[in-house]
């Protein structure tokens, strides 16, 4: 009897476990209730352990990412650097060519643009060793048929005249803003004549225009071609500042192209008359390296020439 | 009490094993902390039922199926418990019905043998999954499979893994 009770105890053990087990899922079925203690009881048992583990092995990866898998990392960034210090160079490099590229498109915009004005371009290579002077040597001389006073421009406008002409292919220019400089030039909506003249500061004067005159800042002057060097109606510049004088006002001007970053321009060789007007209708848009500031003035040929032009006093020629 | 002696020189011609203090309750406890928390380290995880495995290395080993089925309805309770879709006991009836039939002939077979260990561990989760969906189709009203082959290959994967799994609990056990 005791037998077949300690034989049997085990698989009554079983029936009632298993029993206890469907009781308590027909529990959870029939009443839709869960048994949020023994769920609790089991998070709380196992969470802590998880979390650590989770802990210690985003540490281990941690330590493993950040430093011995870098092994080799430094000889790799050494090897890296020097790779990006070659590719700056020549990042530079072709940075510098593609804006000398550009330069040049504009120049031969220019001048497939004026066919009927024979002209060169050139390449500025120095500047006179005088501060004071504005004077910059060109790779253009004599062989080039370049000779003195020819005009200089760029398709913004003019530059300067050709001062002097060497056989090594070379020529001096005069800046519009040196104090030997003269221009002949006149307001592009008046008409009204005067002389631009060099001081030698970055910005040089127009004279010769009485104190009845009305002239505001941004007033677009224009070359009147009677100097005999510059054609016509090319821009000169635009009106920065106006103060009365005497019996002509002082007329500070601030010159249509950057006189002081000037890396390409062109060499009229003949006194055609230009106009700027087809460069500007192109879509291409002329680089800021070509000496042009951010307000360049409008084209000249956009400006009615209905008036008549009253000579200047004097046109100064050197 | 001539019977009771019987009984108890039967029980003490079958080989018991018996571990180090606290071996079983770690090796539960690590069990199913692996099995809930090892799922986002990926999938090979759910091939590999933990639980079972050391419900049916313990129930093999102890022989003494009062124990075994304690200790499967204990593991199978918590898995339940840690698994927020299933109701509490689903895998505690199969894992209860799982540790008394391994503590049950734990003593009749070899299991020492890791190819026997294999086919034992192979023919338990089957056993497992049969009640398992027995339980759920007649209590639940779930349809859940007998057989698959993804159920086919976890089973392999689970008894080729149990093999490695007994062998490292083997060295665990108290040198009589």
């Amino acid at each position: 009897m005791l037998d077949t009770q300690l034989r049997q105890r085990p698989l009554l053990l079983l029936v009632g476990v298993v029993l206890a087990q469907v009781l308590l899922l027909a529990f959870q079925i029939k009443r839709e209730h869960d048994v949020p203690l023994i769920r609790y009881w089991a998070a709380e048992l196992v969470t802590p352990v998880g979390r650590t583990g989770t802990w210690t092995s985003s540490k281990i990866r941690g330590i493993w990412t950040g430093y011995i898998a870098l092994h080799g990392a430094h000889t790799e960034n050494e090897r890296l650097r020097g790779e990006l210090d070659q590719l700056r160079l020549r990042n530079r490099d072709l940075e510098s060519q593609a804006g000398e590229a550009q330069r040049l498109r504009v120049l031969l915009d220019f001048r497939e643009a004026h066919p009927e004005a024979p002209m060169l371009a050139a390449q500025v290579i120095g500047a006179s060793a005088d501060p004071t002077s504005h004077i910059l040597f060109i790779n253009r001389g004599e062989r080039d048929h370049v000779r003195r006073n020819m005009a200089v421009i760029t398709p913004d406008g003019i530059v300067g005249k050709v001062v002097e002409v060497f056989a090594n292919n070379t020529a001096q220019v005069l800046l519009i803003n040196d104090r030997e400089s003269g221009v002949g030039v006149l307001f592009a909506d008046t008409r009204t004549h005067g002389v631009v003249k060099g001081t030698g500061d970055p910005e040089p004067l127009m004279d010769y225009v009485s104190t009845d005159e009305k002239v505001h800042a941004g007033q677009l002057i224009v070359t009147s071609g009677e100097d005999r060097i510059f054609p016509k109606d090319l821009p000169v510049g635009v009106v920065a500042d106006v103060k009365q004088g005497n019996m002509f006002q002082v007329i500070h001007v601030r010159p249509a192209v950057r006189l002081d970053r000037l890396e390409d321009v062109l060499i009229l060789l003949s006194r055609q008359d230009v106009t700027l007007k087809a460069v500007q209708e192109s879509p291409a848009e002329p680089a800021p390296q070509s000496g042009a500031p951010a307000d360049a003035p409008k084209p000249a040929a956009a400006t009615p020439q209905t008036q008549a032009a009253p000579s200047p006093p004097s046109t100064p020629e050197r | 009490m001539a019977s009771m002696l019987n009984a108890g020189a039967r029980s003490d011609n079958i080989e018991v094993h018996k571990y180090y203090s606290g071996t079983v309750i770690v090796a539960v406890f690590l069990a199913l902390v692996f099995q809930a928390f090892l799922h986002k380290y990926g999938r090979w995880s759910e091939l590999i039922d933990l639980p079972l495995l050391v419900t049916i290395y313990f129930g093999v080993s102890k022989r003494n199926p009062a124990s075994g089925l304690l200790l499967g309805a204990a593991i199978g309770i918590l898995q339940d418990a840690l698994s927020p879709d299933n109701p509490i006991g689903l895998y505690g009836i199969a894992k209860t019905l799982v540790g008394y039939v391994a503590s049950s002939i734990g003593g009749r077979i070899d299991t020492e043998h890791p190819l026997s260990r294999f086919g034992l561990v192979f023919l338990f989760f089957h056993f497992h999954q049969a009640i398992f969906a027995v339980t759920q189709r007649v209590l639940l009203n779930h349809s859940a499979p007998f057989f698959t082959l993804r159920l086919l290959l976890d089973s392999l994967a689970t008894a080729a893994f149990g093999v490695a799994l007994f062998a490292l609990l083997d060295r665990l056990r108290r040198r009589s």
